[in-house]
This record gives C-alpha cells, sequence and structure tokens, in this order.
C-alpha cells in the first residue's frame, strides 16, 4: 500500500477546479485510490467520486492522505498529490 | 431509474456549456445544466429529495438515498464573497425534499458586485450520457430541468 501525506495549498481547498482535476486524474487509474482527511473523523472515501471529494471538504492548509495499492500507485499518487499541493 | 431534477431557482435554463466557468462549461464537474436566475431576491431550492452532505453558503450537495449527488452552486466565483448576502436555510445532515428551500440569496447583489449569478446544477460522478431532457429557456423554481437515468 503506497500513501502519501500532502498539506493542501489551494486557496479554495480541494474545490472547484483543484477537485475535479483530482478526481478525473484519480479516476483514469486502474486501482482504488482513496483519500482521507488528517484530523477528520471520517474513514478513507473514493477519491474517484467527486461527491465524496466535494462532501470531504478538505480546506486551504488542510492535510490529507491518498493511499493506492499495486502496479503503478507511486506514479498515481505523485500526479495527485501535485495537483493537491498546487497553489 | 429516471430521477427528475428541479430548477432551484427560476430564470432561464441554459446549457452547462454557456457558463462562463470553464470548470463547468467543460464538464469537469459533472453533466448537467445551469440557470441564469431572475434577478431578485429569493430562496434556492433543493433540486432533488435527499440529505445535504455539503452545504457552503454559496453552494450544496444534497445526495438521494440511491445515493446520486447533484451539486447547486450559487453563482460564479461566490466562494470569494465569504458567505456575504448567503443565508442557510437549512444545516449540513438534514434530510430535505425536492423543491424545499435550502439558500437565501439574491442574484443581483451578485451581479452588482461584478460576479455572474448563473447557477450551475451538476449531476456528480455520472457520464453525460445519464443527462436527459434538460430544458432550455424560462423556467419557474421547482420545474424540472433535466432527467437522470
Amino acid at each position: 500500500m503506497a500513501e502519501r501525506k500532502i498539506t493542501v495549498e489551494s486557496e479554495v481547498g480541494l474545490h472547484a477546479r483543484p477537485a475535479a482535476t483530482f478526481v478525473q486524474t484519480a479516476t483514469k487509474a486502474a486501482m482504488d485510490v482513496t483519500i482521507a482527511k488528517m484530523g477528520g473523523t471520517g474513514a478513507p472515501v473514493n477519491a474517484k467520486s467527486i461527491l465524496s471529494v466535494l462532501a470531504l471538504d478538505v480546506r486551504h492548509g488542510d492535510t490529507i492522505i491518498i493511499t493506492a495499492d499495486g502496479e503503478g500507485a507511486d506514479a498515481v499518487l505523485d500526479q495527485l498529490a501535485a495537483i493537491a499541493s498546487a497553489t | 431509474m429516471l430521477t427528475p431534477v428541479l430548477a432551484p431557482m427560476a430564470g432561464a435554463a441554459i446549457s452547462l456549456s454557456a457558463v462562463p466557468d470553464p470548470v463547468f462549461s467543460q464538464a469537469m464537474v459533472g453533466p448537467g445544466a445551469a440557470i441564469d436566475p431572475a434577478r431578485e431576491p429569493g430562496h434556492a431550492l433543493a433540486p432533488i429529495s435527499g440529505r445535504i452532505v455539503k452545504l457552503h453558503p454559496h453552494a450544496y450537495v444534497i445526495e438521494a438515498p440511491d445515493g446520486r449527488g447533484v451539486l447547486v452552486h450559487l453563482g460564479i466565483d461566490t466562494v470569494q464573497l465569504k458567505g456575504a448576502g448567503f443565508e442557510p436555510l437549512v444545516a449540513e445532515g438534514d434530510p430535505v425534499r425536492a423543491g424545499q428551500p435550502v439558500v437565501s440569496w439574491n442574484p443581483a447583489d451578485v451581479e452588482a458586485g461584478g460576479r455572474s449569478p448563473i447557477c450551475p446544477v451538476v449531476a456528480l460522478d455520472t457520464p453525460a450520457s445519464a443527462v436527459l431532457r434538460v430544458a432550455a429557456g424560462p423556467v419557474h423554481a421547482g420545474d424540472e430541468l433535466f432527467q437522470w437515468d
């Protein structure tokens, strides 16, 4: 299981364009990808679901943990980390 | 199963591609339609029955019991208003019926502030082909805006 811990730098958090780009990228991955919010109470949610990501309500400065498993997981997580950490 | 998705407010139903924000016009968030709202104070309604899974002053997401989620965004770039001019009428987690008022706002104020008051209504996590019978032209609040197959 590969994992990345990222601080979200976008002014609007993981909403609007960053959220849409994040989910579009995750959806292209062959394996399951999850996203959780550090300090959040909920379980990790499906990173391929825009509904789940919007409901997670990741804000500027929040830290998220994204995970994926299997071949190519590191490449997928690197792409998602770049989107989430972009300003 | 067909889910009717209602117009959250009165105005003109327009294509999502006409929304002045590429995130919506390119359907990056999902397929759907938009309302160019009447410039008068009013309530934005729930487009479907379900639960308010996310409530911002300027946007909300409702998830139906079958898992279908619809996003209503009140105006473009309205996150910048930090809630000014928007009054939530329900709370996050509340169950709502289709047509129930969710947020009180005034599209004329949003426009006067230099922003577009156009409201995207987006079906989440579904292909464009699932959105059918999209309305065009004048609609009343609560009229059917599109059907979600």
